[in-house]
């Protein structure tokens, strides 16, 4: 399997071409376009696990494609503007912001991440995804913006809109940016992540939250 | 006229540098950047009332067009759509046309025809409002999109994209809406329609779909209080 | 509660021509801002922009007022921040951030676009306020009004003059292109980041009559006579909302 990105950083599309009878799992939503041969199943865990995901956060479903007949290629992208970037998965896994998975090898677990995590983000429908995976496997993620690696080396705070991935060693806190009602209500920052230890940290250089309340509030008003 | 496309493939901006006077360029309502003052704009309804409601009705273009004629050489005539996303432009050379879908047109010169070709009963779109324009003639077309524009040469073996993602195609390929997947996959595929596209032909698919940005800012919308 | 106090004098000016340690990456479609800070300098920037910071920076929400300002013009910009806040746009609220030790800031505008740095060395800039991302040393700022004129070119309402000794950064919405104008040129409003030079600018209808102001779909466009440079941006956020609009549910 191959992921070949184009159209960096704003408008990046990846293309995975698929050795035959290979499988790439994908973000449901994501796929542009695929040559004929390619063959979709949704929910490859059953409808089961689909419900615990549900239940678990958000409605969260993945298609798994695979090339019949011969080699095949599927195009991927993710809804906003942005960059994205294929991350090899070590032993100790990653944690990965739910809107900035887009595909990964069907060997990687993603489960989702329970437990106070629905705190951690401002905007609401955005979770934790968990991903191990138990040889070698890789996680295509995406973001709004451009991606960018950090290394936490001791302690790093991050406000957490621009997340993308963070390497599982890491230990982490989250709080309010500003002090005070006011300098929080004025000051335009959100919630911040505070970051001990060693570790990679992938973020991105916009936050959507920031974007949505800027344009929503120059769109006209919605009915419901 | 001259051309160049600026801020590929991000932001695409279109910079024309007319070469004589007289020289026109028929532009997309609400496109134009920047000018010289001395470049002359006039807004009309393209091909008379008819044509332009015709237009307006099926083809999800604005009613009106404007029309930047030059008055000198060397006058500057600056473009650039709404979305955030890339500029293509082809040299039509009066033989192969182009079908767009509405919401991609940007400008031409007016040597190139445009025209709605009524495909939106077949469903070609899942979205409300979006139909097909055939542009057939000489000269530049500018289409735009939202996200990278990424063309697919289509040969024999065919290829299949979503519905909504696509930004154009020419003329000498068959296409056909369907559902991908069975009913269950139709409801959480969270894939909606796709074509099936066959023949000889070039495909421009765009890379990021405006109900997905519609979807992420529908939120961030203020309520209307009744 | 976190006391409001205007910007005081007691940012360290950089000396001329030394500038700012910092970088500016992922341009120029979703650029971001790294500035090194040296201990005792003061980074200040727009309220909402900040992405990182290592630990040991303090942040301090400022309220963004000329240096010079006396009680009632750090009054008057304490409403229009209040005002601003609530009918959107920018607030004009700052942070300052510095350290005791050297530490690194990270900063990101909201929309898709570029960062650009200028070095100012005391000539003026004028700046679409949107458009203001953060600076460090003896800047001063000022909001202008754009008059009535102005406002009715919405984007056009108010400008930031920005003069001085320091380090600006600014962004564009999309990417910057700057043109050089000998001759008089028109922009539409949205489009406009700034500008510098002998130039003078007037707001106007594009040309095409009563039907061209009603019809055209451009709004009003500013007019540059003179001889300057102007620098535009890519994207227009009036035009995304169009755009947008009928495909909303």
């Amino acid at each position: 399997m191959r992921f070949d990105i184009q159209y960096r950083p704003a408008h990046s599309l990846a293309k995975v071409s698929l050795d035959p009878n290979e499988s790439v799992v994908a973000e449901s939503g994501a796929m542009v376009g695929m040559s004929t041969n390619i063959q979709m199943q949704t929910q490859s865990g059953g409808l089961m696990s689909g419900l615990k995901r549900m239940f678990g956060g958000e409605s969260f479903f993945r298609n798994t494609f695979t090339a019949a007949n011969g080699p095949g290629e599927v195009l991927l992208a993710h809804s906003l503007c942005g960059d994205m970037v294929v991350l090899d998965v070590p032993a100790a896994g990653y944690f990965i912001q739910s809107s900035s998975y887009i595909a990964s090898t069907p060997n990687v677990s993603i489960e989702t991440k329970v437990g106070g995590m629905k705190t951690f983000f401002a905007g609401e429908g955005v979770f934790v995804l968990d991903a191990t995976a138990s040889g070698p496997g890789q996680v295509l993620v995406g973001a709004f913006g451009g991606i960018q690696e950090l290394v936490c080396d001791g302690s790093l705070v991050i406000d957490t809109g621009h997340l993308v991935a963070w390497d599982k060693s890491l230990t982490y806190q989250v709080g309010k940016s500003g002090s005070g009602w006011i300098a929080s209500f004025l000051s335009g920052e959100g919630l911040v992540c505070h970051f001990q230890g060693q570790g990679r940290i992938w973020i991105q250089t916009r936050n959507p939250a920031a974007y949505g309340q800027e344009i929503g509030a120059l769109l006209p008003p919605r009915s419901g | 006229m001259h051309y160049d496309i600026l801020e590929k493939p991000d932001f695409s901006l279109v910079r024309v540098r007319f070469q004589a006077p007289g020289e026109q360029l028929l532009v997309e309502s609400a496109a134009m950047v920047a000018k010289h003052s001395s470049v002359d704009m006039k807004t009309q309804m393209q091909g008379g009332l008819l044509g332009a409601a015709k237009r307006k009705l099926l083809g999800g273009e604005s009613l009106f067009q404007n029309t930047f004629t030059a008055s000198a050489a060397g006058e500057e005539l600056w473009l650039a759509p709404g979305p955030e996303g890339d500029v293509e432009v082809v040299e039509m050379d009066g033989q192969t046309p182009i079908f767009l879908s509405s919401g991609a047109f940007l400008a031409s010169a007016p040597t190139v025809q445009i025209d709605t070709k009524w495909g939106g009963a077949k469903g070609f779109f899942s979205g409300a409002g979006l139909f097909l324009l055939a542009a057939q003639g000489t000269g530049p077309l500018f289409f735009c999109a939202y996200g990278g524009i990424h063309a697919v040469d289509v040969g024999p073996a065919g290829y299949i994209c979503d519905t909504s993602h696509i930004v154009g195609f020419t003329g000498g390929l068959e296409y056909q809406v369907t559902k991908v997947g069975g009913m269950k996959s139709l409801f959480f595929s969270g894939e909606g329609l796709v074509c099936r596209f066959q023949g000889q032909g070039r495909l421009w698919i765009s890379t990021r779909n405006p109900s997905g940005l519609v979807s992420f800012l529908q939120p961030f919308r203020t309520v209307q209080s009744s | 509660m976190q006391q409001l106090q205007p910007m005081g004098p007691g940012s360290l000016p950089a000396p001329p021509g030394s500038g700012v340690a910092h970088e500016i990456s992922h341009g120029p479609s979703f650029a971001m801002l790294r500035v090194d800070l040296a201990p005792g300098q003061t980074l200040v920037a727009e309220a909402g922009a900040m992405v990182a910071r290592s630990q040991n920076v303090t942040m301090a929400v400022k309220l963004n007022a000329s240096p010079s300002a006396g009680f009632f013009a750090t009054l008057k910009a304490l409403v229009i921040a209040f005002i601003r806040k609530f009918i959107g746009g920018e607030t004009f609220i700052v942070n300052h951030f510095s350290a005791s030790a050297p530490g690194r800031v990270w900063l990101a505008p909201s929309l898709s676009g570029h960062v650009a740095h200028r070095r100012m060395n005391g000539e003026k800039l004028v700046l679409s306020t949107g458009a203001y991302l953060a600076h460090v040393g003896n800047l001063d700022i000022q909001m202008k009004f754009g008059g009535l004129s102005g406002i009715l070119a919405k984007e056009g309402a108010f400008w930031l003059e920005v003069s001085g000794v320091g380090d600006l950064w600014f962004t564009s919405y999309g990417g910057i292109e700057a043109v050089d104008v000998t001759s008089p040129f028109m922009v539409d409003n949205g489009h406009i980041v700034g500008y510098e030079g002998n130039l003078t600018m007037n707001i106007r209808r594009p040309g095409g009559g009563m039907m061209g102001l009603v019809a055209s779909g451009e709004g009003l466009v500013c007019e540059f006579t003179g001889q300057g440079r102007v620098y535009l941006q890519s994207r227009n956020l009036g035009s995304l909302v169009n755009w947008l609009s009928p495909l909303l549910p």
